[in-house]
């Protein structure tokens, strides 16, 4: 007799004591059959909590026996309480649990099969089914004898409930006699939701019928034909399929058969999937209504048929039933015995994976649906933005323009049926290739992609932010924006910023160094912010000098119809301030645009890139704050030197001593005042016209084939080179790397001079655009600005030792804190917009910057 | 901040015990981190001059502020003009001066003349300097203004905004301080302080004897008193300059309510409304009374406008057969389904404060999502500015652009062509022979069932 124990199973032992279940696990143990931890026994948690595996309450007075037997009753409540407990903990974790207790109850059992169910794995039921006076006997000679009594009770009731195991809803019931026991081999099934990534899988996105392309694309991905007529790979990779290789398309027939060969001679893999659950109990005979392109399977059946004879039809019919019917509803892709990813249809729970249940396959065939809408059509739930575990999931069913990346998800159905794309995905080198479809083959008016596109630059809808939402960017845990600062965010884009869809990015915010300096004259001072970067296991650093102008983001198209594609209207692209704002006039925006689209050509030509899209700093200060200076800095400052070359004067003829003091003290005073006079003057000069201003930029965010936040620092700073010199308006950053001790005195003797000389002093960055450290994110920058020019900031006489005694008190904290969630956010919203995602998508990202914005947090820091 | 008095003449060396403050020491007392410091830089028989100046704690003065998080805060004319700050700085300093109580051998000296020259400065003020002398001359005094520096190394300012004030003439130590005490916070363009009724009474002390009869004497209240409800409690005969442009600005704004109104009351479905952009509610207020309507929807991105129109809905509802308008929190460039299927939808002078070319995706939403059985747009006519002389500039420093008659109406049918929307156009206000009406109205009716 032969047992087999399939992927996390529970398995119920069944028999009366003395029936011989312990020992029979005792020896499976013994043989290696099963692992001591599989077995979990009634009688060892009896020990475990009340130090006894029996209480002979037999044979006793009535008083002692009651007492005894209320003993026995609450060790065994509190033993089966923790067993459970176990037996279910075993199961989420999809191991093998055998429960040796005496299970006799129906109640009893009905406990584990409900277990089983809510935790998707199967459960077997293995019957020792031992003659009455074998019992009795063997009790006699146990060192706990139960009684011949209790023996007798509980062979009657294992005899009458015996019949009814086989309709309880075990996967398998197994029974063995007396004489079975020695004779048994155990057999442990392997997790057919596993599959070994081995040589590599090309993973296909959702075929249709589209096999001209399939074949296109098995070309492209290096498939070549064998001498059986297989196509196969000379590494040895395979093809797995996400499934729906059939409907709604031209060839369905021809590609199903492609993937049958293929998996039956081992050279692919394919998954279940809607469609293909549909066509495979049509093929079983059930009654269903083809409909959706599933009408066409049918009748591309019925010309096979025609053409090859109704036997051939009905042999395929029956091999691709059976490849549909079993198809397994997921694959847990392993690399040396781990899972890395997950391959499913249209989705998948974190829970779900590498268990199998009919809820677990309804739900990679289906996604998570959510009623159906007006037109009839299923509603989506989000259901990856649940997912947290470490797989990257891979999944199809819901047409994308392009594979959509959320959080660890891929999405890699780009509706080639639809007139899309063809999608594989190279795993484990998470690489895509795809093929452009020759038509739009469904000849539905419901087409996905189409309305997809049109709905990318509908309004976002205002209830999906208005009473706060949360937002999950890569590289960050979930980003809550509370309604409070969502509503004047949502004021400021209504009134005052560029038009939503060509709000990408909002540069994040940048904190000073941690800590203040530690020496006597300066609240800030790069070593506290080298420190920082040190502390965290950064090594080497780049220092880029600190432009003093207005912060704008420039989006530069090749030409107007590339601003079609991103914008829904021709453009030649926008230049924003950090507050989403147009940074020129109109008129002023478009000559620099129309210029700098022209200057960069050779630029677009050479990256094969629509547009590029710049972080930059634009001087002089004066182009944009000339009001504030004036009203502001200015005003103070005549303000400040009238009043104390005024008081400096009566000083001068007073004669008491101790106006000495003050005099001194003004003096002082007067020079600060004439520090800070001076040094907003360095920021400014005069603008006859716009080919004198200066455009730095420091980061090159995106092109429209990708972002570039894996990049270094000093690739960033040669494409400012690059582009420096394709363009007058563009000027290059000086910067240092600091990689040991001398570097960094020469940084910092870099930074005093500038500093000196009145720059605002510098930006310290990680060597790479994104650091993290176990796996948070580090400051993207910290600035540090220099002592003169802090007094614009802090105000003329913040050297003061009484003043900036206490200025360096400020806590950065909070500062610290949003720069990393503006960064996250950032990088997120510009990744969603390459990506061609809607402006809904790209807007969440955006409105929660503005509304991290909002926070109420020392504008000084 | 700063204050020097010089007094000439015989028994000048008085000044000191009008003050109460001995010649041979200086003065200094912490006020919660400032220094109010005194000193005499002369002192004789026929002269005496002495400064009382303030050193203020910058991090001090800038805190508990309402605009804590405004970067300019920081930087800020407070530490050094003249100001309501500086005046109750100095207050107790100069208490005895102020009320005339030296000890009792020096009081016959406390209405005695003397030729004074007063600096006081610098002032932050958006009085020009000819109102400065319009302040000083009819109280006896030559004024002179000195200007600060600014030299600028690129063209920034012809002017400087710091002013110091000299002021020379004959008078009593008390009544150039009590002067002084008034007139400086109404030069100062800030006032710290919270105003109340104790304003009042400290102008009526201090400003006995000269403050009747100074010309610019209501200006001098006003500005003291800036708070309108305080101003109010006095018992003036109130002018308004203002008002005289007023009603012709306003006629036009009821027109242009009244003929909503009218549009509304004579369309057949009118349950529904929807104010988008509705702004401090003045047209949501009004719509309030139209019989027939049940919900109103007031839809506004903007809080500080909200406000102002939740208060006005408040003071409505205190009357008969009104419907409170329901406030919304919305936004034409986002999609909102609490706009779906309404009957009426209202632009009220909104479109032109939006970016042209963001207005045809709002046009989208509104006649393919929300579906209203009738649109009111009303917007500037800008063939009318003409009237006005309003040259190449807009009514309204806000608005993007204006639109002429032929204009509206081509941009009403473009923007309407793929909806089944029928459109009408009207006037509103005074119409011009050529130019037609200032305001312009167009009413689009929907003609399809919705679905």
């Amino acid at each position: 007799m032969n047992i087999s124990f399939p992927v996390g199973c529970i398995a119920l032992l069944i028999g009366p004591s003395g029936s011989g279940k312990t020992t029979l696990l005792s020896n499976w143990i013994e043989k290696g059959s099963i692992k001591s931890s599989e077995k979990v026994s009634s009688d060892d948690f009896r020990v475990l909590v009340g130090d006894t595996e029996y209480i002979d309450y037999n044979n006793r007075p009535k008083a002692e026996s009651d007492g005894l037997f209320n003993e026995y009753q609450k060790i065994s409540q509190a033993a089966f309480k923790l067993l459970d407990q176990t037996v279910e903990a075993r199961a989420r974790l999809n191991k093998v649990t055998i429960v040796d207790a005496t299970n006799l109850y129906s109640d009893d059992r009905r406990r584990y099969i409900e277990m089983a169910s809510r935790q998707h794995v199967p459960i077997i039921a293995i019957v020792l089914d031992i003659k009455e006076d074998t019992l009795i006997s063997r009790d006699s000679v146990r060192k706990d004898p139960r009684g011949k009594k209790r023996i007798k009770q509980q062979y009657s009731t294992f005899n009458r409930e015996k019949r009814f195991l086989k309709n309880e809803g075990y996967t398998r019931v197994y029974y063995m006699k007396e004489e079975d026991q020695q004779n048994i081999s155990i057999t442990r099934e392997q997790n057919k939701l596993t599959l070994n990534v081995a040589a590599g899988l090309d993973i296909i996105g959702d075929i249709h019928g589209c096999y001209d392309e399939m074949m296109q694309l098995l070309e492209k991905l290096d498939y070549k034909q064998n001498e059986e007529g297989y196509y196969v790979h000379e590494e040895g990779r395979k093809l797995l399929s996400i499934g729906d290789v059939m409907s709604r398309g031209p060839k369905s027939l021809v590609t199903m058969e492609f993937w049958l060969r293929h998996i039956q001679a081992g050279y692919a893999y394919m998954i279940d999937s809607n469609h293909g659950w549909k066509i495979a109990r049509w093929l079983d005979g059930r009654k269903v209504t083809l409909s959706h392109g599933d009408e066409k399977v049918e009748e591309e059946f019925n010309a096979y048929a025609e053409e090859k004879g109704t036997e051939a039809a009905e042999k395929l019919k029956a091999e691709l039933k059976n490849l549909l019917l079993y198809a397994p509803s997921h694959y847990a892709l392993q690399q040396n015995g781990v899972n890395v990813a997950v391959c499913t249809h249209a989705g998948i729970k974190d829970h779900y994976i590498g268990k199998s249940s009919k809820r677990i396959s309804d739900f990679c065939r289906y996604g998570d649906t959510d009623g159906v809408d007006e037109k009839g059509k299923p509603i989506r739930k989000d259901w990856f933005i649940h997912h947290h575990s470490s797989e990257l999931i891979i999944w199809g069913h819901d047409p994308k323009p392009k594979p959509l990346i959320v959080g660890n998800t891929i999405n890699i159905d780009q509706g080639a049926v639809f007139g899309g794309e063809l999608t594989a995905l190279r795993f484990p080198e998470r690489q895509f290739l795809s093929i452009e479809a020759q038509h739009d083959y469904s000849g539905t008016d419901q087409n996905p992609l189409i309305e997809w596109k049109k709905k990318r630059f509908a309004p976002p809808n205002i209830s999906k932010y208005i009473n706060g939402y949360t937002v999950s960017p890569e590289h960050i845990k979930e980003i809550m924006v509370g309604s409070e600062y969502v509503k004047p965010a949502i004021d400021d884009v209504s009134h005052f910023t560029i038009p939503i869809e060509q709000l990408v990015y909002i540069p994040p915010t940048m904190t000073p160094p941690p800590a203040a300096s530690s020496l006597e004259n300066y609240l800030e001072h790069p070593r506290e912010a080298i420190q920082y970067y040190r502390k965290h296991g950064v090594q080497r650093m780049i220092a880029e000098k600190k432009h003093m102008g207005s912060r704008a983001i420039l989006h530069i198209f090749k030409n107007a119809d590339a601003g079609k594609l991103a914008f829904g209207y021709p453009s030649l692209g926008v230049i924003y301030s950090r507050a989403g704002r147009r940074f020129f006039n109109k008129e002023a925006e478009n000559m620099i645009l129309t210029q700098l689209s022209e200057e960069l050509q050779p630029y677009f030509e050479k990256y094969e890139t629509d547009y590029v899209l710049l972080d930059a700093e634009i001087m002089p200060w004066n182009l944009k704050a000339k009001e504030l200076i004036s009203k502001q800095y200015a005003h103070v400052a005549e303000h400040a030197i009238l009043d104390r070359k005024m008081l400096l004067s009566q000083l001068k003829k007073a004669e008491h001593p101790e106006t000495k003091i003050w005099l001194e003290q003004y003096e002082q005073k007067l020079e600060n005042a004439q520090t800070f006079q001076n040094v907003f003057q360095k920021y400014c000069w005069d603008l006859h016209d716009l080919a004198e201003i200066s455009i730095a930029p420091f980061h090159v965010l995106a092109h429209s084939s990708g972002e570039f936040f894996d990049q270094s620092h000093e690739w960033h700073m040669q494409q400012n080179q690059e582009l420096a010199q394709l363009s007058n308006l563009f000027t290059v950053t000086e910067y240092k790397i600091i990689d040991d001790e001398q570097s960094e005195v020469e940084a910092i003797s870099w930074w005093e001079s500038m500093t000196e000389d009145g720059h605002e002093g510098i930006v310290l960055k990680p060597e790479y655009f994104m650091v993290k450290e176990k796996g948070k994110l580090l400051q993207p920058a910290i600035k540090v600005r220099g002592q003169k020019y802090l007094h614009i900031i802090y105000g003329i006489d913040y050297l003061e030792p009484a003043n900036l005694k206490r200025l360096k008190e400020r806590n950065t904290n909070k500062k610290q804190r949003n720069a990393l969630k503006e960064f996250a956010l950032s990088m997120e919203s510009v990744k969603r917009f390459i990506a061609g995602e809607s402006i809904e998508r790209v807007h969440e990202c955006v409105l929660a910057s503005l509304a991290l914005e909002a926070e109420q947090i020392d504008p000084r820091l | 901040m700063q204050l020097t008095l010089n007094a000439k003449g015989q028994n000048a060396s008085v000044m000191s015990y009008l003050l109460a403050k001995n010649p041979n020491n200086i003065y200094e007392r912490k006020q919660k981190g400032h220094y109010v410091r005194l000193f005499y830089s002369r002192f004789s028989e026929e002269e005496t001059e002495v400064t009382i100046f303030v050193t203020p704690d910058p991090i001090e003065l800038t805190k508990n502020s309402s605009s804590t998080y405004d970067i300019t805060h920081y930087i800020n004319d407070r530490e050094f003009a003249v100001s309501s700050i500086f005046c109750s700085f100095i207050r107790t300093a100069l208490g005895t001066a102020l009320n005339g109580q030296p000890a009792d051998e020096y009081k016959k000296w406390v209405d005695e003349p003397f030729d004074f020259q007063v600096d006081f400065g610098p002032i932050a003020s958006s009085l020009s300097d000819k109102t400065l002398y319009k302040l000083f001359t009819p109280i006896g005094f030559d004024v002179l203004i000195v200007e600060g520096e600014a030299n600028y190394q690129f063209e920034l300012k012809k002017r400087s905004t710091a002013r110091f004030v000299t002021l020379t003439g004959k008078t009593t130590l008390q009544r150039v301080l009590r002067q002084l005490f008034v007139l400086i916070p109404v030069i100062d363009d800030y006032k710290h302080y919270y105003i109340d009724e104790k304003e009042i009474e400290k102008l009526e002390r201090y400003g006995e004897g000269w403050l009747d009869d100074h010309p610019l004497k209501e200006m001098i209240l006003k500005q003291s008193l800036r708070f309108e409800e305080v101003y109010m409690l006095i018992d003036q005969p109130v002018k308004d300059k203002h008002k005289a442009e007023e009603p012709v600005k306003k006629r036009l704004n009821d027109m242009r309510y009244e003929k909503i109104i009218e549009t509304i009351e004579n369309l057949l479905k009118k349950e529904t409304i929807v104010d988008l952009g509705s702004g401090e509610g003045k047209l949501s207020v009004r719509l309030g009374f139209i019989e027939g309507v049940k919900q109103i929807l007031a839809a506004e991105p903007s809080q500080i406008a909200t406000k102002k129109a939740l208060e006005r809905f408040e003071k409505a509802a205190k009357k008969e057969s009104f419907l409170m308008p329901e406030r919304i929190w919305s936004s034409l460039f986002y999609y909102d389904e609490r706009l779906v299927g309404k009957d009426v939808m209202i632009l009220c002078e909104v479109i032109e404060h939006i970016d042209y070319e963001r207005l045809p995706k709002i046009m989208d939403t509104i006649f393919s999502e929300y579906k209203p059985e009738s649109l009111i747009i009303t917007t500037p006519n800008a063939e009318y500015n003409q009237v006005y002389e309003l040259g190449d500039s807009y009514r309204h420093t806000d608005h993007r652009f204006e639109l002429d008659r032929k204009q509206f109406q081509e941009w009403c049918a473009e923007r309407s062509q793929d909806y089944p929307y029928s459109f009408t156009f009207e006037g509103i206000g005074e119409k011009h022979e050529t130019l037609g009406a200032p305001t312009q109205l167009c009413l689009f009716t929907r003609k399809e069932e919705r679905v």
